[in-house]
């Protein structure tokens, strides 16, 4: 059955692109049998400065506090699993790489509040943002524009659920929302006291068959990737610059949220996707937080061969098959890593090469395409094609705005709109030159975040 | 493939960091990658690239030029045969104007590649693609006689001025080819203007060849005596609309043949190489402007005014100009709205050159030149105007 639309509010989304890829996930479930380890990964959380509670060796429950934010101390992160602490790794400049729980077979769990549905509706928002953050969720809540962990100290001008991600390849709505809509029902009112407008919305292709799906979707986002991304979403709905501050969740974050407050312990239920043309099966996992990939995709043998990207094709950060899923991940992607020399390859006719131009014969060829990892060309100057904002969400000129972030152009990169850039990649991606064009609108935005909004909040 | 695959492999060597040619690299690098697309894989996300790299693009523009080079091999060699009298068959023809072409784009392929490899190598960049295009687009521009040493200077004026000295590809604000084409025009301009015939002779021509008497269509055109209008003045001199449309008289090499660069503009057009706002701009331009000549054309004012604004679309180089050298990225607007006043106002000053001064018959070079001196400023107005709608977020 399809959404029903007369009481959702249309957004259109006009710039973007549906990247055909082969090996999308069936919508199928499996069940995973629990893994024998664990991990938290603090490196791959944005901008949080961690600082360790636990030591080698230490025994930790479901839920026991691992690291803290040293800007506050306040928003923890909590072990995925009950056992013992077998490692942590250091990186570069003593970067926490990752610590490592063994998991042991009895699942013992940190106890909270639990919370009836009465409590929701009548205990202060405050106390609910206390709950979560005590829990080790809060981090689920991230504030736009620099998707930072959301400010608990004040009141958002709006929250966004985002329901599903059109980016190869991400867990559909149906999947993991089925049998669970109390649940999310409950997530929902919880999100109610905590700001005066709360947004979900769904694309127009989403199928959920759900009652509860139905009555909470309150916007329907027509348009391509990344047409269901918070930041694109806020850019076409806003109507002044007060809203920029808006949070966001995801759908199934919604679910953990619910999971903590309702049950008074630490969830760890996640759906996961593993997908890509090199995956030996595409499917939605149950699975837990923090599993390790090599789990999630067994038998990967062939790692010279292959590329593992967690959290989409577009957004993701390539991993390491013995490395583990981070702790918003929800997606395992694996391509052919596309590292060989290509005779003569700007000459193929290319009725299976992958393009947004229309330079290729893939123009007529509809079929998905297998997409590898390669550069597929050389670094040059850029033409001014303008490619890249044909494709821009958000409306940016981004030829013009890396050349102002480029030449030192403050002012200029942010009167471009440079602070409503979702980082979809798709400037990356189309750019005939091979310019980084994301690499450079998001190492922009990273240091300005760092030199302005950082230095208000109190760093120990 | 493995041949060619293990001969690069032998001779990288030299060309590395310790190797006696190590200042050759750029050189080494653009040949190898002509071969092979690097195996490299993204330093960040996204973790997946497009199909399309800058020579793939290039190599679209390549495919729209060469019909009209091949027409510009055979007409060349066609009206050089027929003007010293001897057999036009197809084959002649092409044996004929190859002979006469193909030194041409040689020499300027040369003399371009080697300014690029000296300024690549000066500066450390890889060797861009992007001359494959000027290299070829260049000769076109030029009549058959055309010695070749000028082709040589027009070349280097083309590509160390006009690109090079801005800091090469994606800096230059001129279009390179043309750069190079007006200096020629400007600098020996008893050659270039197109006042007389362009008819290859050669040293193998008969002598009575440099007795040719004949004007090429924008010539003859400036000889029309006032009672006479232009479109009559052309017909009697055997250049009929259809004749001008399918090229086939003597003109600069690549140029006469307004189907053919229809055709490649179809091509650039389809494959989203070239932007056709500028193409669609520019033909708006010319008709507009045309027209509102013709409307205040009187008894007194030059025949030009009256011309019917068609034949300004099939007359010399504006189909040549407006498809492959206004829809240069790079120097071209990079804003929507502004590629169509870039292209209406080529369009419109090729017109406005042809008809309100006579002295330069050419109007297209100009009209492209000095627009792409407004290119920036075009985009300056239009992203302002852009910014001011946006809401702010800092």
């Amino acid at each position: 059955m399809a959404l029903s639309l007369n009481h959702m509010i249309p957004v259109s989304v006009k710039n973007g692109y549906d990247i055909n890829c082969e090996g999308k996930p069936l919508s199928e479930v499996l069940a995973l049998v629990p893994p024998t380890h664990v991990a938290l990964l603090p490196e791959r959380i944005p901008y949080i400065k961690p600082r360790l509670l636990v030591k080698t060796g230490g025994r930790v429950k479901t839920g026991t506090p691992l690291v803290e934010d040293k800007r506050n101390p306040d928003i923890q992160f909590m072990s995925p699993g009950s056992g013992i602490i077998e490692s942590i790794d250091f990186g570069p400049r003593r970067v926490i790489k990752k610590i490592v729980v063994k998991c042991d077979n009895e699942e013992s769990r940190e106890r909270f509040d639990s919370h009836s549905e009465q409590d929701i509706q009548n205990i202060p928002a405050k106390r609910l943002v206390r709950a979560i953050m005590k829990g080790g969720l809060w981090a689920l809540m991230r504030q736009l524009p620099f998707r930072d962990i959301a400010d608990p100290e004040h009141v958002p001008p709006a929250i966004f659920v985002r329901l599903e991600n059109s980016e190869p390849f991400h867990p559909e709505p149906d999947m993991y929302l089925d049998g669970r809509a109390d649940l999310f029902q409950y997530g929902m009112n919880v999100l109610h006291r905590l700001a005066d407008r709360v947004f979900v919305y769904a694309g127009s292709h989403s199928h959920a068959d759900s009652k509860t799906f139905q009555e909470n979707v309150t916007h329907c986002v027509k348009g391509k990737y990344p047409a269901d991304d918070p930041g694109v979403f806020l850019y076409h709905i806003k109507k002044g610059s007060d809203e920029n501050q808006s949070w966001y969740i995801n759908g199934q974050d919604v679910l953990l949220v619910a999971a903590l407050l309702k049950n008074g312990t630490y969830p760890v239920e996640r759906m996961v996707t593993v997908a890509g043309s090199m995956a030996s099966r595409g499917l939605h996992l149950k699975t837990r937080m923090g599993v390790p990939v090599s789990h999630l995709v067994p038998g990967s043998s062939e790692t010279d061969k292959s590329r593992y990207i967690a959290g989409g094709l577009l957004h993701g950060y390539a991993v390491d098959p013995d490395s583990y899923l981070g702790f918003y991940e929800t997606s395992i992607t694996v391509i052919p890593k596309g590292n060989e020399k290509e005779f003569f390859g700007f000459a193929r006719p290319g009725i299976n090469k992958p393009s947004y131009s229309k330079t290729f014969l893939s123009v007529f060829n509809n079929r998905p395409l297998i997409m590898d990892s390669n550069m597929h060309g050389e670094e040059r100057a850029c033409i001014n094609c303008g490619t890249c904002t044909t494709v821009c969400p958000v409306e940016i000129l981004p030829q013009f705005t890396i050349k102002a972030i480029l030449a030192d152009e403050l002012e200029d990169a942010l009167a471009h709109g440079v602070l409503d850039c979702v980082e979809c990649g798709l400037c990356s991606y189309v750019c005939p030159s091979k310019i980084e064009i994301c690499d450079i609108l998001k190492t922009f935005r990273q240091n300005y975040y760092k030199e302005t909004c950082e230095s208000h909040t109190i760093i120990i | 493939m493995k041949a060619i695959r293990s001969l690069f492999d032998t001779f990288r060597k030299h060309f590395e960091e310790d190797g006696r040619l190590k200042k050759l690299r750029p050189l080494f690098d653009a040949t190898e990658s002509f071969f092979f697309i690097p195996g490299d894989v993204p330093r960040v996300s996204p973790h997946v690239r497009d199909s399309i790299d800058l020579k793939r693009f290039m190599s679209v523009v390549i495919i729209a030029i060469l019909p009209t080079l091949l027409w510009g091999i055979y007409n060349t060699g066609y009206h050089s045969l027929l003007a010293s009298g001897r057999d036009t068959t197809l084959v002649n023809a092409l044996t004929r104007g190859m002979y006469v072409v193909i030194p041409i784009v040689f020499v300027s392929y040369a003399v371009g590649f080697f300014w690029e490899v000296v300024f690549a190598t000066i500066r450390k960049h890889p060797i861009s693609e992007g001359f494959l295009v000027t290299g070829l687009l260049f000769p076109l521009t030029l009549p058959p006689t055309v010695p070749l040493w000028q082709v040589a200077m027009g070349v280097s004026f083309g590509v160390v001025i006009g690109k090079e000295i801005f800091g090469g590809t994606g800096r230059n604000f001129l279009n390179p080819a043309l750069t190079g084409r007006a200096f020629l025009f400007f600098a020996y301009p008893a050659r270039m203007s197109g006042d007389a015939v362009w008819i290859a002779s050669g040293a193998t021509a008969a002598p009575t060849v440099d007795a040719v008497s004949g004007a090429t269509p924008l010539a003859c055109t400036t000889a029309t005596n006032p009672a006479q209008t232009i479109e009559t003045a052309l017909t009697e001199a055997g250049y009929t609309f259809a004749r001008l449309f399918e090229g086939q008289y003597p003109g600069s090499i690549g140029g006469t043949s307004t189907l053919l660069c229809l055709i490649g503009a179809i091509v650039l057009i389809v494959t989203g190489v070239a932007s056709y706002r500028i193409i669609a701009g520019g033909v708006i331009g010319v008709l507009v402007t045309g027209f509102l000549l013709n409307m205040v054309s009187t008894g007194s004012s030059s025949a030009w005014f009256s011309l019917n604004p068609f034949y300004h679309l099939v007359m010399g180089g504006f189909a040549f100009g407006i498809t492959y050298m206004a829809t240069d990225p790079v120097s071209a607007p990079g804003t929507t709205h502004s590629k169509w006043i870039y292209g209406f106002f080529i369009g419109a000053l090729t017109v406005l050159i042809r008809v309100v001064n006579p002295a330069y018959p050419e109007g297209i070079m100009m009209a492209i030149l000095f627009m792409n001196l407004f290119a920036p400023l075009l985009d300056t107005i239009e992203i302002r105007l852009r910014l001011s709608k946006r809401i702010p977020n800092v």
